[in-house]
């Protein structure tokens, strides 16, 4: 089936292992991982109905969701919408992406680009899973066809780090498309860099967008690889679907994605395949773009696109997520279109420095994805604006200062959280409650933060003197008294001046006393 | 919400070294200012029935501005020997209109109690 693939395909170079990723994609993480490191020129969709590239909006979701071995066409349904590109798609990421995502109209813009990265790996071996995996040729269009060359290698690169996670995050959280695909999707939507993950958990990592776009790709991905002979295009559509949805900024990381491909390409097809089924998690498409474009076919068509396009995009973004995908992932979400265009200028740098570096990074990523402060950032930029928005409308920041401003926050919330975490371990508990936060900033911070406290009453600490100060304090105030006396009766030089020295004296045997009594 | 504060209130005791206490002087009532506040809060524009969770939150900001200042008053009349009202007034220093007020409120206390006074003498006359 791969005929695509030639086309999409272009950047997978993990082709060489379709075999290897499409079965253990399936599985769920655990064996995804190992194929997906391998550039998988196959894993991605595999199961592509089409893979010539016509499987058609049926087959396209379809194989994608099965992640490999089975290929197209079970699959198809999600998101028929997407397999238009099938043929030419993408998606099929696995053998070489050269998919050609013709099809999509979206991502048209993007498989080309996609597609001349991935084809060139999966080229080799891709060749049946070029075509759909990942974007499930149909659907998901753009993102398949970079997905799908990635997919097969990607596969084994998403398992490599995230897939495996995102596999069994997705899994768990998107229960939805379970096939096969969603161990991989699994693996992509938590490895947000691959940009699947997004996908399927889309719940999980809708606050994740930047990252999360690239797991969205992975779990189209991971589906298309599956697949990898052939990409299952529908696979690869599914995966996209979901991409789409979660991801944003799918557009033109479907290429970048494609070229990076081996890293999460595979299990992108099958995130993005569960994906379609969370069209929420629109906002992580930015990162799957390049696995939306495998998955297109799954879910409805915008989402898919938008998914693939998110897959694809996610994909690439690994390596950055943040900074691109976050660019893309807002303005996107809704618009597949949109996603394809920056997305494919993204992606293409980010593909091949995302693809290796988001791997190792995606776990960690996955787990701040969330935060978002893997790799990236807490804080955007964006946020800095609006927050200086809301302090004066007519205020503009220098941009290096809004770099200091966001790298001052996010230091801030670091250390916070640490020291958080130390007073919650010596409290000797394994969560970190409201309250040790409140002790941290109260203590070393002086912020007291009003509706977290709780019901306690702040004791105070009265100030703690002890008796002996108190003795000699109120010695000193008797001999002032007493030396204000005698100098008001001191006018007779004698009277005073034996008063004074018997005053003088007095004070000094008061305060010689004390010091006895306590000893 | 005397969520965790019950078991804390305990603890609390110790630390406040003197006295005494009561279990329950460490366990902060809630509700204490509701009626009040809900008034308040429509009056500077809120909804005739705020939130309970707005309403919740304001006593909170309150209290805890209460207790700040009294600590801090404390940690300067104890100097002197007991709180006085000059404590008060000396940390509202920076806050004029607070602080402006209060100066209103004690002089218009004073002008009362001569009235009372002057009132209960003629009363006797």
């Amino acid at each position: 089936m791969e005929p695509q693939v030639p086309a999409t395909g272009t950047a997978e170079p993990s082709q060489s292992q379709p075999p290897k990723p499409s079965p253990p994609i399936p599985p769920p993480s655990s064996s995804s991982t190992p194929p997906i490191s391998a550039p998988n020129p196959n894993p991605s969709p595999g199961p592509s109905p089409g893979p010539s590239p016509g499987p058609g909006p049926g087959p396209g979701p379809g194989p994608i969701q099965t992640p490999n071995p089975k290929p197209p066409t079970p699959t198809p349904t999600p998101t028929p919408p997407q397999p238009r590109p099938q043929p030419s798609f993408n998606r099929t990421l696995p053998p070489s992406q050269p998919t050609s995502q013709p099809h999509f109209p979206h991502f048209s813009s993007l498989p080309p680009s996609s597609a001349p990265p991935p084809s060139s790996a999966p080229g080799a071996a891709a060749a049946p899973r070029g075509g759909m995996a990942i974007g499930v040729p149909a659907h998901h269009q753009n993102p398949s066809p970079p997905f799908s060359s990635s997919f097969g290698q990607h596969f084994g690169g998403l398992g490599r780090t995230g897939v495996n996670v995102a596999e069994s995050t997705s899994s768990s959280s998107t229960s939805q498309v379970r096939t096969p695909a969603q161990g991989m999707g699994m693996l992509g939507s938590q490895m947000r860099p691959s940009g699947i993950p997004a996908h399927q958990q889309r719940p999980v990592q809708s606050s994740l967008r930047p990252p999360s776009s690239a797991p969205n790709n992975q779990p189209a991905g991971s589906q298309s690889f599956q697949g990898h002979g052939l990409m299952r295009p529908s696979s690869v559509g599914s995966p996209a679907t979901p991409s789409p949805s979660a991801s944003q900024s799918v557009q033109s990381l479907n290429q970048p994605w494609l070229s990076s491909g081996p890293q999460g390409k595979p299990p992108l097809p099958s995130t993005a395949y569960r994906q379609q089924l969370n069209p929420q998690s629109m906002q992580q498409r930015s990162h799957i773009p390049p696995q939306q474009q495998s998955t297109p076919t799954s879910s409805q068509q915008q989402q898919q696109q938008q998914q693939s396009l998110l897959s694809n995009q996610s994909q690439e973004h690994f390596g950055q997520q943040v900074p691109p995908s976050r660019g893309l992932h807002v303005p996107h979400q809704q618009q597949v279109t949109r996603l394809q265009g920056p997305g494919n200028q993204k992606p293409s740098s980010l593909a091949a420095a995302q693809s290796s570096a988001v791997q190792p990074g995606i776990q960690n990523r996955l787990t701040n994805v969330d935060s978002d402060e893997s790799c990236n950032s807490i804080l955007s930029k964006r946020s800095i604006h609006e927050l200086v928005n809301q302090v004066d409308p007519l205020e503009k920041l220098d941009p290096e200062v809004a770099d200091i401003l966001v790298d001052i926050a996010e230091n801030f919330l670091e250390s916070i959280t640490r020291s958080g975490c130390s007073l919650a371990k010596h409290r000797k508990s394994t969560t970190l409650e409201a309250k040790d936060i409140l002790l941290h900033l109260e203590k070393n911070w002086n912020m007291s933060l009003p509706g977290f406290g709780g019901d306690e009453i702040k004791s105070y600490r009265r100030q703690i003197t002890s008796d002996i100060h108190k003795e000699r304090l109120a010695v000193i105030k008797k001999s002032m008294a007493a030396t204000e006396a005698t100098h008001a009766k001191g006018s007779a030089g004698q009277a005073s001046g034996t008063a004074k020295g018997s005053q003088a004296k007095a004070p000094l045997n008061i305060i010689g006393s004390p010091n006895l009594k306590n000893s | 919400m005397s969520n965790s504060s019950s078991g804390t209130g305990t603890s609390s005791k110790p630390r406040a070294a003197s006295s005494q206490p009561s279990e329950t002087s460490s366990k902060r009532k809630r509700g204490v200012f509701q009626k009040e506040l809900q008034h308040m809060m429509y009056g500077f524009g809120d909804d005739p029935n705020p939130l309970p969770e707005s309403v919740a939150l304001m006593e909170d900001i309150a209290v805890e501005y209460v207790t700040e200042l009294v600590h801090k008053a404390q940690d300067i009349g104890s100097q002197r020997g007991k709180l006085s009202v000059e404590d008060f007034l000396y940390l509202i220093r920076k806050d004029l209109s607070k602080l402006n007020r209060c100066t209103e409120l004690l002089s218009m206390n004073e002008v009362l109690k001569q009235a009372r006074k002057v009132f209960e003498s003629e009363e006797f006359d």
